[in-house]
């Protein structure tokens, strides 16, 4: 990218990412009906919308991409090139079908209700599973306190999080479903809340960054 | 002017040159019988070089001189003081059979062609008959041999002529090399090679001989051929002295040569005692010379004569090629060569071709230096240390593993994970076994008795919401959390529909209004108003988007009907006076991620009003989404989280519950991981118990 | 009046001209960050799949770039343009994969400036940064075909996920993989503690750029992070103290 056009395309980041970020300091309700704040708040209104809709074609451009990674992989017959042809052909069939009767077809719908949700439900119980061995395996991978931290406040949580080991409507119900409350509501938040705190000043030194043009996510030649 | 480029060292000369500038090598070589402007007396006795002075003793002359001498022979008066030049060269023109090659076929003159035509019988008579004429035309040498032929088959009738047989060999083939004399067959190879040096004291002779009898004669220093020690060497090793044909010589042009003289250099000049006498040749110098058959029955003639140089041989005056001291001591002390014996003058053969034709003791291309032949193992020795050794080793370790074919790598042994599998085994019989406990006639998990503090505000909350305005459930979970979502949210949604709310869905993700039409589809075909707004693109920056102006950000819908009004989404009774979000009678999000419930709590907040906000969580999602319910600036205002508290609420709200075996296969999950977690903690203990004794 | 987040507006501009003054300071004062294991282990892991021709698999995550999902995923980016330029030479170069177009794009756009950097514009290929899937699980039902074809060694995950995060570990887990995995949801962080190798807790996510590329950007914010932490440690100590004394803010 050449240093003029290099240039052009940051201050118009710049510009946007400010003028966006600054309407997050506003109150709305403070904007006039009329004048210069309103024509701001309607411009970034608009740059909005143009982020939704960029956002719709860089799906479009991301589902492209993912046809063209596949389409080489079935002509050149690399390692596992059936899948790529099943993909295909999945994908095919799905797309026309959609163009045809439209997205809420029953037809469509039959795909979902009937492939989609069902592996990815399964997946999902394919996760409690990996989660279990996880839990396993932990201690003996990493034998040290926080590990240990880790497997004895996950066996609390599910103590108190429902039946098990513990019978519900007795008095160990009652402690543990209390402790249970406690760890995750007072001791899980606040941690959480602190990793949160962290996490947002990483997204805001982030964003700061590109605004600042000292990050170029955009291409750096 | 054109140039000539002379035979030993390539240096480029004028035509008329006769001997080289550089190297002194003859240019022209010396022809037998032939004119080559060299001054001489008669024809065939060729006279001292023009620039030879009395004065100076021709070596070559004195080689025949001795030669004859130690023969038995005295010098003809043509060969000594007269004629200083070299006879030998005269021989080898009268001689004229030494060469072993006939003349080329159909190239003869004409005296040769009408001399074959007559045959040795005919010779005579064709001579007479041709009589003055042709005795005119033939030159004399050639007479003489005719005489000595005719006196030979005189003796031995049965030898063929000559002639006769050049004509055969020269209409065949090259013959291939006869049989060296047998003294040079005996003589192996290396035995030259292996003969010792002279020793000091036969050096000091030749060298004194050599320097009373020759002249010192430098060489051109620019020579190739010369290096810069033979300067030095000619200081003390004085060269004899080299023939030196006069610069003016004309060259000779082969038209010159024919009919005059066979333009051939003899190779060897054939023992004739009765003619002019020849230098010697030895047979056992004569190694890799082809002689012809005749020569051979000549030698064979002759042995006397070949026998009685060796016993009667004198010093020569050119003494035998010893090395000086301080040559001997740059001598590698392992020689390539090892030591030569350096043969009597008369021992020594006689160089057949070059311009060194003639000469003795010349130096032999062959076997010294053209033949390859192995360095002894002392000269190959060097002096290597033991790491030197050592890494010499290393080094040639490393070549020769460069050079192995690496075996194919074994991929990794396939592990069977029996973990894995044990613990997916125990999971899944944990969630099925609770569907045949009915048949087992067993009892399942009793329902909680503790119920949330949470659920009683939310219950009343949604209780209270007039159902005029209607109702937003976001549907913002991915498919792979119906499992979960569809039994927690189905209480909310019971109630929403029990109660007769008007019913919006929307979703920010493109698989959300499926989602919300499969869990409505049994309340719509029950007759309840519900309007899938359908897929909302844009994450937050459309949620609030969507709150600021509801009927901007959706403009079409999912699963609508086709006909009349219904094709617009916000169509529907309940729908219609909606112009913002907090339009709405109540929003409920369905989510099973933090960041989507923060997102709604947060950009929805400007603009919901007094329209409550309930949070559908997954289990592991409360924790971060508590706190905007806890808060004072309450941005949630009811939270239903897991399987257990959707559990509570059907009881509290009074709808269906859930079916005894979700419940209890709900229930044993939570028992077998439960186990598994305490089991692997004792493993992890165990384990570090053991490793840590083990140090 | 017109209502401004005067507070909101005071932190932001306290962050920028910490930043400016810590970029202006640059090499002078050099910070001493900690050491974060992870981030030491993936260098060897790196050097060790290049020599053995192996394959490096980064995943930029599920999340949009439009959203608070991008902030995970521009940090990712910053570690992957260094993994990118030092494995642009190896017999197998980096794969990214991520489960958003746009994502996919700057993935792209990223590589290809990674290549430039290092002389090898040649040997980029666009296919080399992929959309796998438009959801999350079904992102990561591509995960294993992609690992086993493609001989990954190392396994990065530095994006936005959600709970598929955990089952994308265990997926390279279950290869044998070199897994490093780190993301800013505190729910998935807890899932990658327990299934990956290498977890990155917190915001060490963001640290990636510093600790790897060593650029004065990244390092000055960094230190503006680090700064900020700090000030908001004091504000709510203080603020629980003054709310132990009664005193209301």
């Amino acid at each position: 990218m050449r240093l003029g056009s290099y240039l052009l395309w940051a201050a118009v980041a710049t510009a946007v990412g400010i003028l966006v970020l600054l309407g997050y300091f506003v109150q709305l309700d403070a904007i006039p009906a009329e004048g210069w704040l309103q024509s701001i708040f309607q411009l970034r209104l608009l740059l909005m919308r143009w982020a939704v809709l960029l956002a719709g074609v860089a799906l479009f451009v991301g589902l492209i991409n993912l046809l063209a990674v596949h389409w080489s992989k079935v002509s050149e017959q690399a390692r596992g090139w059936g899948y790529s042809a099943v993909f295909l052909l999945a994908f095919l069939a799905t797309l026309i079908l959609g163009l045809i009767f439209g997205p809420d077809s029953a037809a469509v719908l039959l795909f979902f209700n009937y492939i989609q949700m069902p592996v990815e439900t399964t997946l999902s119980a394919l996760l409690a599973i990996t989660l279990a061995l996880a839990g396993f395996r932990l201690l003996a991978r990493r034998p040290d306190l926080i590990s240990a931290i880790f497997i004895g406040t996950a066996f609390l949580v599910l103590l108190g999080s429902g039946p098990g080991l513990i019978p519900s409507g007795g008095m160990l119900d009652s402690f543990f479903g209390g402790l249970r409350n406690w760890l995750a509501q007072v001791s899980a938040a606040g941690g959480a809340r602190g990793i949160l705190l962290g996490v947002a000043l990483g997204s805001i030194m982030t964003g700061l960054r590109v605004l600042l043009a000292l990050d170029r996510p955009y291409g750096d030649e | 002017m054109p140039e000539v480029r002379c035979p030993m060292c390539s240096a480029p000369n004028p035509e008329t040159a006769d001997v080289c500038g550089e190297c002194g090598a003859r240019l022209k070589p010396l022809v037998a019988g032939g004119d080559l402007g060299l001054p001489h007396e008669e024809a065939g006795a060729p006279g001292p070089p023009p620039g030879v002075e009395d004065g100076e003793e021709d070596w070559l002359a004195r080689i025949r001189s001795q030669a004859l001498t130690s023969g038995g022979e005295e010098p003809t008066e043509e060969e000594s003081g007269e004629s200083p030049a070299p006879d030998w060269l005269g021989r080898l023109r009268e001689a004229d059979s030494g060469y072993e090659e006939g003349p080329p076929e159909g190239v003869l003159p004409e005296w040769m062609d009408e001399f074959i035509a007559a045959g040795d019988e005919s010779e005579a008579a064709a001579a007479e008959d041709e009589g003055l004429e042709q005795a005119e035309q033939v030159p004399e040498w050639l007479a003489r041999i005719r005489a000595k032929q005719a006196m030979q088959k005189a003796a031995i009738p049965e030898e063929e002529d000559w002639l006769e047989r050049l004509r055969h060999e020269g209409e065949a083939e090259i013959p291939a090399a006869e049989e060296p004399p047998s003294e040079i067959e005996a003589m192996p190879p290396s035995e030259a090679l292996e003969e010792p040096l002279p020793e000091p004291e036969a050096e000091e002779a030749v060298q004194e001989g050599l320097a009373a009898e020759a002249e010192p004669e430098t060489l051109p220093a620019e020579s190739p051929f010369f290096a810069e020690d033979l300067d030095a060497l000619t200081e003390e090793m004085p060269l004899p002295e080299v023939q030196e044909e006069g610069p003016e010589a004309p060259p000779l042009a082969p038209e010159d040569l024919e009919g005059e003289a066979l333009p051939h250099v003899p190779a060897l000049v054939p023992e004739d005692q009765s003619e002019v006498p020849l230098v010697e040749i030895g047979e056992s110098d004569l190694e890799g010379v082809e002689l012809p058959d005749w020569l051979e029955d000549l030698r064979a003639e002759i042995p006397v004569s070949a026998e009685e140089p060796e016993e009667e041989v004198e010093s020569p005056d050119l003494a035998p090629a010893t090395l000086p001291s301080w040559l001997e001591a740059m001598r590698p002390t392992d020689a390539f060569r090892p030591e030569i014996e350096i043969e009597r003058e008369e021992e020594q053969p006689v160089e057949s071709a070059g311009p060194l034709a003639g000469l003795r003791g010349v130096l032999m291309a062959e076997p010294v230096v053209a033949k390859p032949r192995m360095a002894t193992a002392a000269a190959a020795q060097l002096e290597v240390t033991e790491r030197q050794y050592a890494q010499a080793e290393l080094l040639q370790r490393l070549v020769d593993y460069e050079q192995q074919e690496m075996a194919p790598s074994e991929g990794p042994a396939m592990r069977i994970p029996f973990v894995r599998w044990a613990i997916s085994l125990v999971m899944l019989v944990a969630v099925l076994i609770p569907f045949s406990f009915e048949r087992m006639g067993m009892r399942g998990y009793p329902l909680p008795a503790s119920i949330s503090p949470d659920l009683a505000p939310l219950i009343q909350r949604i209780g209270d919401q007039p159902v005029d305005r209607p109702a937003l459930v976001v549907f913002d979970y991915t498919p792979g959390y119906t499992g979960e979502l569809s039994s927690v949210a189905g209480a909310v949604v019971g109630q929403l529909t029990q109660r007769g709310y008007p019913i919006a869905t929307l979703s920010t993700r493109p698989t959300g209004p499926p989602l919300a039409e499969r869990m409505f589809a049994e309340a719509a075909a029950a007759g309840a108003q519900v309007s899938h707004l359908g897929y909302l693109a844009g994450g937050p920056t459309a949620v609030q988007l969507f709150s600021i102006a509801p009927r901007d950000a959706v403009l079409s819908g999912f699963h609508l009907p086709r006909e009349g009004e219904e094709k617009d989404p916000w169509a529907i009774e309940g729908l219609r006076q909606v112009q913002r979000l907090s339009d709405f009678g109540l929003v409920v999000v369905i989510t099973a991620g933090t960041e989507t419930a923060r997102t709604w709590a947060e950009q929805t907040h400007p603009w919901i009003g007094d329209t409550p906000l309930i949070m559908v969580l997954s289990a592991g999602a409360e924790p971060l989404v508590r706190p905007y319910f806890e808060a004072a600036d309450r941005r949630v205002d009811g939270i239903l989280t897991g399987l257990p508290s959707a559990v509570s609420y059907r009881q509290l709200s009074g709808q269906p519950q859930l079916a005894a075996s979700q419940w209890n296969a709900f229930g044993t999950g939570m028992l077998a991981a439960q186990l598994i977690l305490l089991a692997g903690g004792a493993y992890g203990f165990i384990s570090w118990l053991i490793r840590r004794a083990q140090g | 009046m017109m209502g401004l987040d005067f507070l909101g507006l005071t932190v932001l501009a306290l962050m920028i001209i910490l930043l400016v003054i810590y970029l202006a300071m640059g090499k002078r004062q050099a910070p001493i960050f900690r050491e974060i294991p992870a981030f030491e282990a993936l260098k060897g892991a790196i050097e060790r799949a290049v020599e053995a021709g192996e394959r490096v698999h980064f995943s930029l995550g599920t999340g949009s770039v439009i959203g608070t999902d991008v902030a995970p995923a521009l940090a990712g980016l910053a570690t992957l343009a260094e993994i990118a330029r030092v494995t642009s030479l190896s017999d197998r170069p980096a794969v990214v994969t991520t489960g958003d177009g746009a994502m996919a794009i700057l993935a792209q756009d990223t590589l290809r400036s990674a290549y430039t950097q290092a002389g090898a514009l040649d040997r980029y290929r666009p296919i080399a940064a992929r959309m796998l899937g438009p959801t999350p699980f079904s992102y990561v039902a591509s995960l294993p075909t992609l690992l086993s074809s493609e001989d990954v060694s190392v396994h990065i995950l530095l994006g936005a996920f959600g709970a598929e995060g955990a089952l994308a570990a265990d997926f390279g887990e279950r290869q044998n993989c070199f897994v490093m995995a780190g993301t800013d949801d505190v729910q998935s962080q807890a899932l990658l503690y327990a299934t990956a190798a290498h977890p990155l807790i917190g915001e060490e996510i963001f640290a990636g750029g510093a600790y790897l590329r060593r650029d004065r950007a990244h390092l000055a914010s960094l230190r503006v992070q680090d700064a900020m932490r700090l000030i908001l440690i004091l504000g709510i100590l203080l603020e629980a103290l003054l709310g132990l004394l009664g005193v209301d803010l």
